[in-house]
């Protein structure tokens, strides 16, 4: 009886025979606990989701005759003022998301060695990439709203040679496939969305951390399902950016 | 009841990490650099077949070694990986329809 009032704590009990809600850490099938396999499903069901649009994307991009050189349309750096530097902006913010993923696998492996202090402190760094992407994020949209880009109107369109430009009103541009806004604040808004609940959550995984409740608990699962969201929001921002910035 | 690692199996999992983050940066600075430079040069079809295949190699180590799927069990892998497939007649079927509108809406 002692024995299992030790193994006992708030969120943890083990008076009901198996199966558990798989936060034990109990295996289940395929060797995988219950709670990190209906993480993955649901990815698989984002993964279509997100899918869905980028496919959207393709294809009425494919249906315009012309459409807008993304070297020419995302080419601005903050604090640079009307600087050419085409792709370097996004580089920096992919880096920053795949750095803070990093940070994430280091707390789940932490995690594995019961190191309470090492899972905090990856996660904040995890948590850091989350807030700056979110930053930059911010900053690009509020600079192409500034330029006039909306969800129905897009001002970067083609001179007569089909070279992307901005409309001016001394230049002779008409604007470019309305779809453009509504695709691209759509798109990497879902992803924003996403990468601003990962933040929200990491948040909630630290706190949890701090206070010591996977500790008592006995193992660190919740990190891991809590890094699974955080990695596929960097495996969606890899097709992002390859759909709106490389191709 | 957790899995407790061996001091050997952690110092593996670190390197293991660190390797897949070098992949990832070198990965992505070789195709930002390449559309900078040789973007302009060479046909869209030559690039973008390197930008998708260079996406698809950064998305195997995010999932393979952040996520770790690798190390999952083979049937798990393809719980997930055979539902993708419809991925393939998704793309091939909307890119064709997307292009044909383009030829009714721009005749020559």
């Amino acid at each position: 009886m002692s024995e299992v009032l030790e193994i006992q704590d708030e969120h943890h009990v083990d008076l009901l025979p198996t199966p558990d809600n798989g936060e034990g850490g109990e295996k289940t099938a395929m060797n995988i606990s219950y709670g990190k396999t209906m993480m993955w499903y649901f990815l698989l069901s984002d993964a279509f989701t997100f899918s869905a649009f980028l496919i959207a994307y393709a294809a009425t991009r494919l249906a315009q005759a012309w459409w807008p050189n993304p070297n020419l349309v995302f080419k601005s750096f903050p604090g640079l003022g009307h600087t050419n530097a085409p792709l370097a902006f996004v580089s920096v913010m992919t880096f920053i998301l795949i750095l803070s993923s990093v940070a994430v696998v280091r707390a789940v492996q932490e995690g594995h060695r019961m190191n309470q202090k090492g899972v905090m402190l990856w996660m904040i760094g995890g948590i850091v990439g989350g807030a700056m992407f979110l930053g930059c994020q911010a900053w690009e949209w509020t600079h192409l709203i500034g330029e006039g880009l909306r969800p129905f109107y897009n001002p970067f369109g083609p001179d007569a040679n089909g070279i992307t430009h901005l409309v001016e009103e001394h230049m002779a541009v008409s604007p470019g496939p309305i779809a453009f806004g509504a695709l691209f604040f759509g798109i990497t808004g879902f992803h924003g969305f996403h990468v601003f609940t990962g933040v929200c959550i990491n948040i909630w995984a630290f706190i949890a951390t701090a206070n010591g409740t996977f500790q008592r608990r006995g193992h660190y699962e919740m990190i891991e399902k809590v890094g699974l969201y955080w990695h596929f929001v960097d495996l969606v921002w890899v097709f992002v950016f390859l759909a709106f910035y490389l191709m | 009841m957790s899995s407790h690692l061996s001091e050997e199996q952690y110092q593996s999992g670190v390197k293991a990490v660190w390797r897949a983050t070098a992949i990832l940066s070198v990965v992505t600075v070789v195709e930002v650099a390449v559309a900078l430079i040789l973007g302009p040069h060479l046909p869209k079809l030559i690039m973008n077949t390197f930008y998708v295949l260079a996406s698809l190699a950064k998305a195997f180590f995010i999932v393979g070694e952040f996520m770790h799927l690798k190390y999952e069990k083979r049937a798990f892998m393809l719980s997930l990986g055979v539902p993708l497939v419809f991925l393939i007649w998704a793309i091939i079927a909307f890119a064709t329809e997307g292009h044909y509108w383009n030829i009714l809406n721009h005749p020559k």
